[in-house]
């Protein structure tokens, strides 16, 4: 069957039986043996240091892992495309849970050394629903530790 | 549900005949129509869990994300007492079960069910291995000091001596003083053999990998409890070319657990800066 074929035309067409597309044993080796050269790049990749692009770099090579496991080993190629969405969907929501926190982070002063949470930085007091200090002692000197029930952070 | 029986009995290899027509082969359940009807749904379910799972693990990403957003050095600092080889020897051995579990899968497709019962048998024996290789990276982490809660983050605690007087040097705290204030760092040998400094709140950048490799090292041994379901029901003789649903969905989850770990080895032992 053409590999462009919908995963409908698989489940639907015909007599009603489950009919997969079937790779071949050397094709699933191949697909192994790129997955090990990606594992050792990414290892060989670590041992230099690009700044700021390290983690770009590891995550692109980690994607590309991720891809064809989900592509191959999980069959989503030949699958229907509905499996795919739904796959695709949890990494969109998973961005926005990220990208929000994130932003939200950066409305929230930042760490204090020497206080252990986080301050406003014009002003120094405790940013509000910020992490608590990290200290019971450093609460005790500054004497404006965020309340423990405003915040997220359990320690 | 005679409009549907028509269909099903014309490829169905087990025929069950039940005295009223309807010739659904044992497998398929009363409520779909066909086999490959069946077959889809349960298909769709599973990714649809699965991407429950990824949420799940998302959470723990975001944590990730956050703390090192917040210090960056905590991390560069505190992945160097994570062991590369032992992590990328893990990694390979994940990606040779997920191998052998697409095998399986692929076995049970062609209707050969011996070997897809000693594919199995290898998926279970790798996810055993990467346990092992865990135990031994949990075990040496736990004697150098690095679980939180022992002695991370408790600057009046004088931690870093056992009950027995014995000073344990590497052994991380907040502060040296139980007085002072300021956090400082502490020197600890990594896995390389190198003096590093722990800046404080390195207990952040533990935390989160015990959490996240623990939630991970959970999906494993749930991953073997159901890769040894199917293996069982396999010996039974319960899948068939017509049948391989079970099979193909376990090694899926089977699959998930290697996704998951794919972004948690290069996250936890390899970003920061390299020595």
């Amino acid at each position: 069957m053409s590999s462009n074929a919908s995963a409908e035309a698989h489940i639907s067409s015909g007599d009603g039986n489950v009919h997969v597309h079937i790779a071949s044993v050397p094709f699933y080796v191949g697909i192994f043996v790129a997955l090990v050269f990606l594992t050792v790049l990414t290892v060989a990749v670590s041992y230099f240091d690009f700044g700021a692009a390290n983690t770009v770099v590891a995550m692109l090579i980690a994607t590309a892992k991720a891809s064809l496991v989900a592509t191959f080993f999980m069959h989503l190629r030949y699958d229907s495309l509905f499996n795919t969405l739904c796959f695709l969907a949890a990494f969109v929501f998973l961005a926005i849970f990220i990208l929000i926190t994130y932003d939200d982070l950066g409305h929230r002063g930042e760490v204090d050394p020497d206080y252990g949470g986080t301050v406003m930085p014009q002003t120094g007091v405790a940013a509000p629903g910020s992490m608590p200090a990290t200290s019971a002692t450093a609460n005790e000197t500054t004497g404006e530790g965020p309340p423990a029930a405003g915040s997220g952070e359990k320690k | 549900m005679t409009t549907v029986s028509e269909t099903a009995h014309a490829g169905a290899t087990h025929d069950d005949h039940d005295g009223h027509g309807d010739a659904h082969p044992s497998f398929l359940q009363h409520h779909f129509d066909t086999p490959a009807q069946q077959f889809a749904a349960s298909k769709l379910g599973m990714w649809v869990f699965i991407a429950t799972e990824i949420l799940m693990f998302g959470g723990l990403f975001c944590a990730y994300a956050i703390t090192r957003a917040l210090e960056p050095q905590v991390y560069d600092q505190s992945h160097h007492f994570l062991n590369k080889i032992l992590g990328a020897t893990n990694t390979i051995v994940l990606l040779f079960s997920s191998l052998t579990a697409a095998l399986a899968v692929r076995s049970a497709q062609v209707g050969k069910r011996n070997e897809t019962s000693i594919y199995l048998v290898i998926t279970i024996l790798c996810a055993c291995v990467f346990l092992v290789v865990k135990y031994f990276e949990y075990s040496h982490k736990f004697h150098l000091g690095l679980l939180p809660g022992h002695c991370f983050g408790h600057p009046g605690l004088s931690a870093s001596v056992l009950p027995n007087g014995q000073e344990v040097g590497t052994c991380l705290r907040m502060g040296a003083n139980p007085d002072s204030v300021t956090p400082l760092w502490v020197r600890a040998i990594d896995e390389s053999g190198h003096e590093q400094l722990l800046p404080p709140r390195a207990n952040m950048f533990f935390a989160l990998y015990f959490v996240m490799t623990g939630l991970h090292g959970l999906h494993v041994i749930i991953g073997m409890s159901i890769l040894t379901w199917v293996l069982i029901k396999n010996q039974q003789g319960k899948f068939s070319k017509a049948y391989f649903t079970p099979v193909d969905l376990g090694a899926l989850y089977w699959h998930l657990v290697d996704l998951v770990w794919i972004y948690l080895f290069p996250l936890l032992y390899l970003v920061g800066k390299p020595e």
